[in-house]
């Protein structure tokens, strides 16, 4: 019993792993392209490797900052603040979901005039989106 | 980086970070890596206080608490599922701060020695 367990989550990870190396060929791809370089198939390989397993540490860090806030969902500001180590990539995140906050509100307004009784359905979740709307409200 | 900073600006007794570095290093250490250390420490508790701070405006307070930084040992690798933050102040804390810290009920305990 224990053993088909254990066994469905190798695979599990077996196919994540195979979509998050799929996509970093893709990225690589795109790279090479750009800057006139050749990427060989280890190179990837261990790109991919280091994207899975950082993934893991961020979903640690994630998980333990919403907890921290006595949440159980993680969301924008938890992102943020994996990412604040890095001046650069914390201003990026910042805007990005900026972003997506105001295309979040341009849809709503945008279905408050198709009709108010369209479904409520938001990409981030619901009480960061309320506080930051009411955030680019007041802006 | 101010002139005159060092003689004002609080930090650990040269006496006691070089006689923690040196019992936690194997080899003997020569008295001039001192200002190295202490570099190291300020950065060190610059980055610290830095990132407290964050962990408790993101928990929306203003005072730091023990969640705070059990939050940053967690993320330092310090305490993990397998080494609890209690482990930890057994293993490197001394018996005062181990009480403070790990307080146990002892009312009406005839066993354990008045210290």
């Amino acid at each position: 019993m224990a053993d088909t367990e254990e066994q469905r989550n190798f695979t599990q990870t077996q196919r994540l792993k195979a979509a998050v190396h799929y996509t970093t060929g893709l990225f690589c791809q795109e790279v090479a392209e750009h800057k006139e370089v050749e990427f060989s198939k280890q190179t990837i390989a261990a790109i991919a490797e280091t994207t899975f397993r950082q993934c893991e540490i961020f979903a640690r860090d994630l998980e333990a900052f919403a907890r921290h806030a006595k949440r159980t969902t993680v969301n924008a500001e938890d992102v943020k603040l994996t990412a604040r180590r890095s001046n650069a990539l914390f201003s990026f995140i910042t805007q990005r979901s900026e972003e997506l906050v105001s295309n979040n509100q341009e849809q709503k307004e945008k279905r408050k005039k198709a009709g108010g009784k369209a479904k409520k359905k938001s990409d981030a979740p619901l009480q960061s989106g309320m506080d930051e709307d009411e955030d680019s409200n007041m802006a | 980086n101010k002139v005159g900073k060092a003689d004002k600006a609080p930090g650990l007794p040269k006496s006691l970070v070089n006689s923690v570095f040196s019992h936690f290093a194997k080899t003997t250490v020569s008295r001039d890596t001192y200002p190295i250390l202490q570099q190291c420490m300020d950065k060190y508790f610059d980055r610290l206080s830095d990132d407290l701070e964050a962990y408790a405006s993101h928990a929306k307070r203003k005072t730091i608490e023990l969640a705070d930084v059990e939050l940053l040992l967690k993320r330092q690798g310090f305490v993990s599922d397998k080494m609890p933050l209690k482990v930890l102040i057994e293993r490197h804390l001394p018996m005062e701060y181990r009480k403070l810290l790990i307080p146990v009920a002892t009312s009406g305990n005839r066993v354990i020695p008045k210290m």
